[in-house]
């Protein structure tokens, strides 16, 4: 793929990361200030209410496309920053593949979880 | 005829700590790396407690969770909450840069010149005091203890 379109993908999922994380972060830590809202969370990093929004499609949905824009974005960004060292082709190939089977192993293993969780 | 030296200004790998004599946008765009890989490596232990910890049940859920009171990691938990926020706002800024908003106006080129990233200035520097005041309130919150 053209390098403007990895660019333009970068752009993109920064994007989505500000607004998903944003959510993810709120829930995580906010949870007094949603309380004002009426919405209770029920001290979210702990056991039951993490199991409790795992088995909640929407939520499972979420965090997937989380991980999915997230592992595009941060790993996009260090293959960037590897590739301004200005490496021979071949190593630029071998970096590119690394990064990608990295993605998908990261992103399998992610998924694997709330899948699992939903499935029962 | 004078020679033109290729790559003049190319400050190699050295260029990721220290960018010498080049403006605040070089520097920001240097935290923007720096914060971008201290995300990265946030992001792979994050992700090993969030599936590998988690498939062993509730008790190593419940330590891990447990650990991460710990106070040195309350302040690993400030430098990564720092980070993002740096790292988004200042992302938010290089794309609508990039996408052509936040320039100004076109001028003529009439002495004194006005170039590109000195228009932008006023906004970069908005900018980082806004991010300058949320580090601090997350200080507040995350390290003195909070509300």
């Amino acid at each position: 793929m053209r390098h403007t379109y990895l660019w333009f993908l970068q752009l993109v999922t920064g994007v989505l990361i500000a607004v998903l994380l944003a959510i993810h972060l709120v829930i995580m830590h906010l949870d007094a200030i949603l309380g004002l809202f009426g919405v209770d969370v029920a001290d979210a990093p702990s056991w039951e209410s993490m199991m409790g929004r795992s088995i909640q499609g929407v939520w499972a949905g979420l965090y997937i496309a989380l991980l999915a824009v997230v592992l595009y974005h941060a790993l996009n960004g260090l293959r960037g920053i590897i590739l301004e060292l200005a490496p021979s082709a071949t190593t630029e190939r071998i970096v590119t593949w690394v990064i990608i089977a990295f993605g998908i192993v990261a992103f399998i293993g992610g998924t694997y979880v709330p899948v699992a969780l939903l499935a029962g | 005829m004078k020679q033109i030296q290729p790559r003049q200004n190319y400050l190699g790998p050295g260029g990721w700590v220290w960018a010498g004599k080049y403006k605040l946008e070089r520097y920001l765009y240097l935290l923007h790396r720096i914060t971008g890989l201290g995300i990265l490596f946030f992001l792979l232990i994050h992700l090993c407690m969030t599936t590998i910890f988690r498939l062993q049940g509730q008790d190593v859920w419940q330590a891990t969770i447990a650990l991460l009171q710990n106070p040195w990691f309350k302040i690993g938990e400030y430098l990564v909450c720092v980070a993002f926020v740096y790292h988004a706002l200042n992302g938010l800024r290089l794309i609508l840069q990039e996408l052509g908003f936040a320039m100004g106006r076109p001028t003529p080129p009439v002495y004194p010149y006005k170039d590109a990233l000195r228009k932008k200035r006023p906004w970069t520097i908005t900018l980082v005091a806004v991010i300058i005041i949320l580090a601090l309130v997350f200080f507040y919150d995350f390290i003195v203890g909070g509300w």
